[in-house]
């Protein structure tokens, strides 16, 4: 990774310096008391930020494939993830990092890489001309907006044009204009394209003028800005890179910048990254020790910072900067992101690195990448077969004209309603029989353009916006707790919901709360269970300059561990408590913040951190009485039974993934060193000395196991007392390490184990991954639905297991099958293993019982535990296809401790076998890569951010939402899209054969008796209001029900609603019904004196009539607004056909005022509506009486309410239905 | 999309994440309507709705079809073809030269008597078969303005190719239309008495007063190489030529009537009724038919059965198929709602496969 051309910078390595502190501060660190000291004189802090954490994390997919070996991490129990080093410099305002945690941990694996000079850009502190003047970095000026007044026109135009449908009306439209060609008048023939133009038009420009609105305001915004040695107030769009901007606290960052100096004199500033990522807890960021004390008013800041080119990763930044002759390497801890807030700090100086659209929250706007429905790309299939249809029409009308004007050859002149030649005696018109074909043909697809139906794009475009509508309106998929409605973030899939068959699912955050509550502890081998005592707990306090000082969160406190705590040091057993207490209450990165309440002396104290398994731990500590008060850079303060004590925290290993474990030194008040450590069971146990306490080990790994069993998360804590040597040594490798310029993030893991070593067991904690409300229902209903739910999660075995029972997605009925491998070619035995073995099972129970009726009587469900070691062998070779079979047999398919790109690895292996749908849901960052896999992805809006959200298609806030959003949305919107689709290609079918019969009656010649006005208002008035109506608002089965029988959701996976053979059904009606309107009327009418007008009038009345009873045949659901515009566009046709009928300048001038006179006019009208749609009654009837469908029967049971209770199909419905049930 | 807009968004329509905005609530407020829960009314067919669904059209649609047939029956109408009789026997290898040629005698007197008694008024049609009037070229082949007013009158560009004189010249009435206007003309006499034919009102008002310029007057109409058909007279405004006015709405079928005339009095039934024809019109160059007809008319129009058969035919059909349901009803009635119809139910295994 390194550059392969020396770097220009010298290396920063600077031992001497470094070296001169250390002894003074370790003298000063045996020699201090509790006393606040704190020094400034010039002891140089070193940042903590130059871990290898400037990664490509997972926003950019392509890049993070190299950390398919890293595991999940918030699902490892552990702190934040970065490695924190700690200096030695000062002990009393040492920095302490809270560092970003996330996507840093993904490329750990990825050490330290220079920037080479081709992949960097150099910008000059303080000096914007010189920065700007070799790069053309972008101006911090922001347009969201897509068009400017000018190009609005032209550039709108032509994106609308990227769509094939609208370049087909154009080509038509063209073709129209041609003299010869000219079927329909010119205007008329522009009207549709121009009016879906125009519309698309309006609402472009009107989200473009909202965007230009937001994006003058964001512009215009001012900042404080260095000119002239002076912070002078600039407008946001003036600032450039390489200017020194002051922000002050509650300000939001006009662009990133890398942190210089901030009011705080251990430069470190508090910033908020709501806007960015959705994480409302505060981050700390740093400057640099050797900027900090600058002052760019006084003196000259300058300085060279060599950073990387502009990217999307917003948890990664890397860079070197120059500053006094000395090389600083920065990392994401150093910089401030636009978009951020500044937050308890007076105030931050930086300089501008990235800007504008440069900046990373810029960069990561660009949305979800937008996907294609499924029916849609069925739909295609369809569109050619109709295409097919258009030609062949146009052809069997070209072959008989050529066959006309062949027969008529000689004729030509003397037919007087043909006349060939003019009064001049030339040929007019005529050109030769060849292209008076090719004219025909061409004229034909003008006339029978519509067989295509380009209006179903954009009824559907309007459907789904009002199924949208509908869904984010939905109170059933509210959330309470976050406050967030359902967001469809993606409009062009919405049907997709409706055919579902596999749901691949994250655990933490999604099936889970990621709401930790301690529950369980074991101290010294004895198992504290809260269990024993029912009492509420009474949330324990402090009294604090005379205030109560009380935790935000309370916790079941065990009322003997109470008292043990209570007892302190005095027992050996106390001081094992203690030890414990101390450990949870200090070896975390949780940061107090101290608030007011109502009450004038109560403060409330609440931890926030980035690690919801420390907040539970601190929060626990809390209860027992180890308060963490105050934590400041360099020391923490913890109020232990009401006894305020300081220590001193002299080093701190930050979680990774790799150790599992995360430390902390602690200079103890009385005076002691000692080293805390807490991770993960199987880290932990190898660094602890087995010689000791055997018993205990013994009895603390059966607590484990219990723990685990239960689905509870379990870390283990123990600690080490330090020797002034054995700590010396550890410091000098520490500073050592942590000035390293290359491969840091490794020589501090080896410091850290080093250090973490013959530990002393003390005990172990067990969180509770709390369910979240209706988790366990909801899978129970997708099962029912033949949803296959596979949850993919990084945690370890044990944990999934057990979180799977609890969530009823494994039941005791299920044979599971376990692959936990670290070889391929056990993988494979394996794999061979299960296929035979669930094959035997599948037979062997297959033998159903008819007298359960119901789910339970399927063969022996079988499910699948496979682990992320297993799958690394699997995905991407060979074995893939015979996991995919074996999943494909399993009900249930778990897999732990999997990585991102796993996630989305499973997802691709059964998408790319199967023509089913998958959904992914997820939450986390991690969970990013196998929602924008699959076919749908859902976000769900919680505590982790919102990487996941961005990345998805829809949002929404819990789990069992999914239900409502699958069962009923999906079903409804699926069977509404499917019948929109099937009834426009009708629709319009009808009308092109109507037209084809007449141009056979008219010498081939592509006469339409209907005006041309009527034929272009066809789609768009007289028809088009029904369908999009009855597309967004019928709905086939009321939510009680489809949630009661969760199996019609198979509706959809069968593709009921919209397959070939409906399609083909449709087409003979289509033939039928065309034949009948216009057959009735011509028998009736030939041979007498009837105009072209008056019978192309009541062609036109009997086809909208026709179509739009066919509609309201179908229609399930009548409400005030389907009988509104269906009844509305029939009289709507009437109105518009009198209309055009009163215009003398046209041909039909007055013909239906004449033809409705008359009886045979209304009786050809009657007859023909009513031949046309009998056959497709009863077929329809019959159909639906005798072979009915499971949703036929479901709807006449809602409706006749004999609904038999059918026993154990039965579920409790109520948790998913939600509390505000109405 | 800018970040502003991503954090808002997930407040939907409500902007700002402000902290103080975070305090309202998102909640959707409930309403039928957004909560897709409208009073609905949702009809299934049942057998019942069904059966007596087609038993309603068949009482509709049979005594509409014999109340039409009864109509169409007490029509009395002559139809009689002349365009082979009219010629005489020595052009009838060259129909064509008889019709073309300007010295040879049109006239031709035809005989015919009365079935029934025909009650007045009697319309008067001609008949063409195989006249293609709703052929493109030739609908097309018109000008409406030109026919509007005056001032239009030069608006020929549509008229093609009978749009000019051969000295360019515009053509009043052009287009192929007008040009082909037809041009037979009948006497009728009963017992050597002259039958009056009333040409007035045969066109519609709305096309006199709206479509047909009463300042239009035709100009050098049929004055070309190639005559058409009909001449009209230059001195008579063009909405009063209510034969071009007939002429011009044109048919849309290659079979097509157009009025003639009306006689107003009644014609007794054997009564001998003598037509002079004026056989001028050429149909003999494509092989067209040309017919006479005298119909009187009732509340169906013409003479037209098939409408009532239909009508007969469809409720029959409707009738039938109503017994048909109601046996099949009986014979094997499926109870409604029944879960136990379910496919999960009936095929315990479903869900599996």
């Amino acid at each position: 990774m390194a550059s392969e051309r020396p770097l220009l910078i010298p290396s920063p390595r600077v031992p001497n310096t470094q070296d001169l502190f250390t002894v003074p501060v370790l003298l000063d660190l045996f020699k201090s008391n509790s006393g606040r000291r704190v020094s400034f004189s010039g002891m140089e802090t070193k940042n903590p930020a130059e871990n290898s954490s400037s990664v490509e994390g997972t926003l950019n997919s392509s890049s993070s494939r190299r950390s398919i070996l890293s595991t999940h991490s918030k699902a490892s129990g552990g702190g934040g993830n970065s490695i924190r080093e700690v200096t030695f410099a000062d002990l009393g305002s040492k920095p302490v990092r809270h560092g970003s945690r996330g996507a840093d941990s993904e490329g750990l694996s990825a050490s330290q890489k220079e920037i080479s000079d081709e992949d960097a850009r150099l910008i000059y502190i303080n000096d914007p001309v010189k920065t700007n003047e070799k790069f053309e970095f972008a101006g911090n000026s922001v347009r969201t907006s897509k068009y400017s007044f000018i190009t609005f026109f032209p550039k709108n135009i032509f994106e609308q044009f990227h769509r094939v449908a609208y370049i087909y009306f154009l080509v038509i439209a063209v073709l129209n204009q041609l003299p010869q060609l000219a079927v329909f008048g010119r205007g008329v023939s522009v009207l549709p394209l121009a009016f879906v133009l125009s519309v698309t038009a309006i609402k472009d420009a009107y989200e473009d003028y909202r965007r230009h609105r937001s994006d003058r305001i964001e512009n215009n915004r001012l900042a404080s800005v260095l000119v002239n040695n002076q912070f002078q107030p600039k407008k946001w769009k003036d600032i450039r890179v390489g200017e020194i901007i002051k922000i002050h606290a509650g300000e939001t960052l006009p662009c990133d910048m890398v942190l210089l100096s901030t009011s705080d004199p251990t430069g470190v500033a508090y910033v908020q990254t709501v806007n960015l990522d959705g994480e409302s807890n505060l981050k700390t960021r740093y400057a640099k020790q050797e900027t900090l004390f600058k002052m760019p008013e006084k003196e000259k800041v300058t300085g060279l910072i060599k950073c990387e080119k502009p990217n999307r990763n917003i948890y990664g930044f890397h860079a070197n900067m120059e500053v006094d002759g000395k090389r600083l390497s920065l990392g994401p801890s150093n910089i401030i992101l636009r978009g951020c807030e500044l937050k308890n700090t007076e105030w931050g100086i930086g300089v501008a690195v990235y800007a504008g659209r440069e900046t990373k929250a810029m960069l990561n706007n660009s949305g979800a990448p937008s996907k294609r429905s499924r029916l849609e790309t069925h739909m295609n299939i369809e569109i050619i077969i109709l295409s097919l249809f258009l030609i062949t029409l146009c052809t069997i009308v070209s072959a008989c004209a050529l066959a006309w004007l062949l027969r008529h050859k000689n004729e030509l002149n003397y037919l007087p309603y043909y006349r060939k030649k003019d009064s001049a005696g030339e040929d007019y018109n005529y050109y030769n029989v060849g292209l008076e074909i090719l004219f025909t043909f061409l004229m034909s697809v003008i006339v029978f353009q519509i067989m295509i139906p380009i209006s179903l794009y954009i009824s559907m475009e309007l459907v789904r916006v009002g199924q949208a509508y509908f869904m984010i309106r939905d109170t059933k998929m509210y959330d309470e707790a976050s406050n967030s409605r359902f967001q469809c973030r993606s409009l062009n899939i919405n049907e997709d919901l409706g055919q579902i068959k596999y749901v691949f699912s994250d655990k933490t955050g999604t099936l889970t709360e990621n709401k930790m509550e301690f529950q369980r502890v074991s101290i010294w081998g004895v198992d504290y269970s809260g269990a024993k005592s029912q009492i509420e707990p009474v949330g324990y306090s402090v009294q604090v300059e005379g205030k109560v000082i009380k935790p935000k969160m309370n916790v079941k406190t065990d009322p003997e561990l109470l008292q043990l705590s209570e007892r302190r040091n005095d027992t050996k057993e106390g001081r094992h408590v203690y030890d414990f207490f101390l450990a949870l209450a200090a070896c975390n990165t949780i940061v107090p913040l101290v608030t007011d309440t109502s009450d004038p002396t109560e403060k409330m104290i609440d931890y926030q951190g980035e690690s919801p398994d420390e907040q539970a731990l601190v929060y626990a500590a809390a209860a027992y009485g180890f308060m963490l008060i105050e934590r400041t850079s360099g020391y923490i303060v913890i109020d232990i039974q009401g006894e305020r004590q300081r220590f001193n925290v002299l080093g701190l290993h930050e979680f990774d993934s790799d150790r599992k474990r995360m430390s902390v030194i602690l200079g103890c008040p009385d005076k002691s060193v000692k080293v805390f450590v807490k991770g993960a069971d199987t880290s932990m146990f190898g660094v602890i000395d087995k010689s000791l306490n055997m018993n205990i080990l013994r009895a603390t790994e059966s607590h484990l196991h219990d723990y685990s069993s239960l689905g509870l998360r379990t870390l283990v804590v123990g600690m080490r007392q330090l020797s002034a040597s054995e700590f010396e040594r550890w410091h000098s490798s520490f500073e050592e390490a942590s000035t390293a310029v290359i491969g840091r993030a490794a020589l501090l893991r080896k410091v850290a184990s080093a250090v973490e070593n013959n530990l002393c067991i003390l005990g172990a904690s067990a969180i509770e991954d709390k369910l979240q409300q209706g988790v366990p229902e909801a899978i129970e209903s997708l099962r029912i639905a033949g949803v296959k739910v596979w949850v993919l999660t990084g945690d370890k075995q044990e944990t999934a297991i057990s979180i799977g029972y609890s969530s009823k997605l494994l039941t005791s009925k299920m044979t599971q099958i376990v692959i936990n491998n670290n070889s391929k070619e056990s993988c494979r035995k394996s794999l061979e293993d299960a296929i035979v073995m669930s094959k035997k099972l599948m037979t062997v129970n297959g033998v159903t019982d008819n007298t359960g009726g119901s789910s339970e009587a399927s063969p022996t469900p079988v499910a699948l535990i496979i682990d992320g070691t297993s799958l690394v062998y699997i995905l991407d070779s060979e074995l893939e296809e015979q996991l995919f079979q074996l999943a494909s047999k399993c009900s249930v398919v778990l897999c732990c401790r999997v990585a991102p790109l796993q996630k989305a690895g499973i997802v691709a292996l059964v998408k790319n076998r199967t023509a089913d749908m998958t959904l992914a849901i997820g939450d986390g960052a991690n969970d990013v890569s196998m929602i924008q896999m699959a076919d749908v992805g859902i976000g769900i809006s919680g505590q982790e951010g919102r990487q996941a959200v961005m990345a998805s298609d829809f949002a929404m806030g819990q789990f069992r939402f999914l239900v409502h959003l699958l069962l009923v949305h999906g079903h409804w919107n699926y069977q509404r899209m499917g019948y929109m689709i099937l009834y426009n290609f009708y629709r319009n079918a009808v009308m092109v054969f109507l037209l084809f019969w007449f141009v056979l009656c008219t010498a081939f010649t592509l006469t339409t008796a209907i005006s041309e006005w009527s034929s272009m208002l066809y789609s768009i008035i007289y028809t088009s209001l029904p369908t999009i109506v009855v597309g967004i608002l019928d709905k086939d089965l009321s939510r009680r029900t489809l949630l009661k029988y969760p199996q019609l959701y198979g509706a959809g996976q069968r593709h009921e609603c919209y397959n070939a053979k409906l399609f083909w059904l449709t087409m003979v009606d289509t033939l039928w019904q065309s034949a009948a309107i216009f057959f009735i009327p011509l028998l009736a009418y030939w041979g007498s004196s009837i105009d072209i007008s008056s019978l192309g009038d009541l062609w036109i009345l009997a086809v909208v009539i026709l179509v739009n009873l066919h509609l309201a045949i179908d229609v399930i659901r009548w409400t005030w607004t389907t009988h509104a515009v269906i009844w509305g566009s029939i009289i709507a046709t009437f109105i518009c056909v009198t209309v055009i009928d009163a215009l003398p300048s046209l041909i039909g001038y007055w013909a239906i005022f004449d033809v409705a006179k008359t009886a045979t006019f209304w009786l050809c009208l009657l007859a023909s509506v009513i031949v046309g749609l009998i056959p497709r009654f009863v077929v329809k009837y019959l159909y639906q009486y005798y072979s009915p469908c499971d949703v036929q029967i479901a709807r006449e049971a809602e409706k006749f309410g004999n609904l038999r209770e059918v026993g154990d199909v039965q579920i409790e419905m109520s948790a998913i239905l939600g509390p505000q049930r109405r | 999309m800018s970040s502003r807009g991503a954090a808002s968004s997930s407040g939907g329509p409500q902007l700002g994440t402000s902290d103080s905005s975070k305090r309202i609530s998102k909640k959707p407020k409930y309403s039928r309507f957004t909560q897709q829960e409208l009073p609905a009314c949702k009809p299934i067919l049942t057998p019942g709705w069904v059966i007596a669904t087609f038993i309603a059209v068949g009482i509709v649609f049979i005594p509409i079809g014999l109340a039409s047939l009864f109509a169409s029956q007490r029509v009395v109408e002559i139809v009689h073809r002349y365009d082979e009789e009219c010629v005489p026997p020595i052009f009838s290898g060259d129909q064509l030269a008889f019709i073309q040629s300007s010295i040879t005698n049109k006239t031709c007197t035809k005989n015919f008597t009365v079935p029934k008694q025909m009650k007045g008024p009697v319309y008067v049609y001609y008949q063409l078969d195989n006249f293609y009037q709703n052929h493109r070229r030739y609908v097309k082949s018109r000008s409406d303005k030109q026919l509007r007013s005056k001032a239009g009158e030069l608006d020929i560009s549509t008229c093609k190719p009978e749009a000019t004189t051969g000295n360019n010249s515009p053509i009043v009435p052009c287009g192929l239309i007008a040009w082909s206007l037809f041009n037979d003309t009948y006497g009728f006499s009963v017992k050597n008495k002259v039958l009056n034919v009333s040409k007035k009102n045969i066109a519609w008002k709305s096309d006199q007063e709206h479509k047909f310029g009463s300042d239009v007057y035709p100009k050098n109409f049929q004055s070309g190489g190639l005559i058409g058909g009909g001449k009209l007279n230059a001195s008579i405004p063009l909405s009063e030529q209510e034969d071009l006015i007939v002429w011009m709405r044109t048919a849309a079928l290659p079979t097509f009537r157009k009025l003639y005339g009306k006689i107003e009095t009644d014609l007794e039934a054997n009564d001998e009724i003598t037509v002079v024809i004026q056989n001028n019109y050429n149909t003999y160059s494509f092989g067209g038919r040309k017919r006479l007809v005298l119909s009187t008319t009732s509340w169906i129009g013409g003479k037209n059965d098939f409408l009532g058969i239909a009508y007969l035919t469809v409720g029959g059909f409707c009738i039938f198929l109503a017994i048909g349901f109601l046996l099949l009803y009986v014979i094997k009635p499926r109870p409604l709602g029944d879960p136990a119809f379910l496919s999960w139910n009936r095929n315990p295994s479903g869900i599996m496969n």
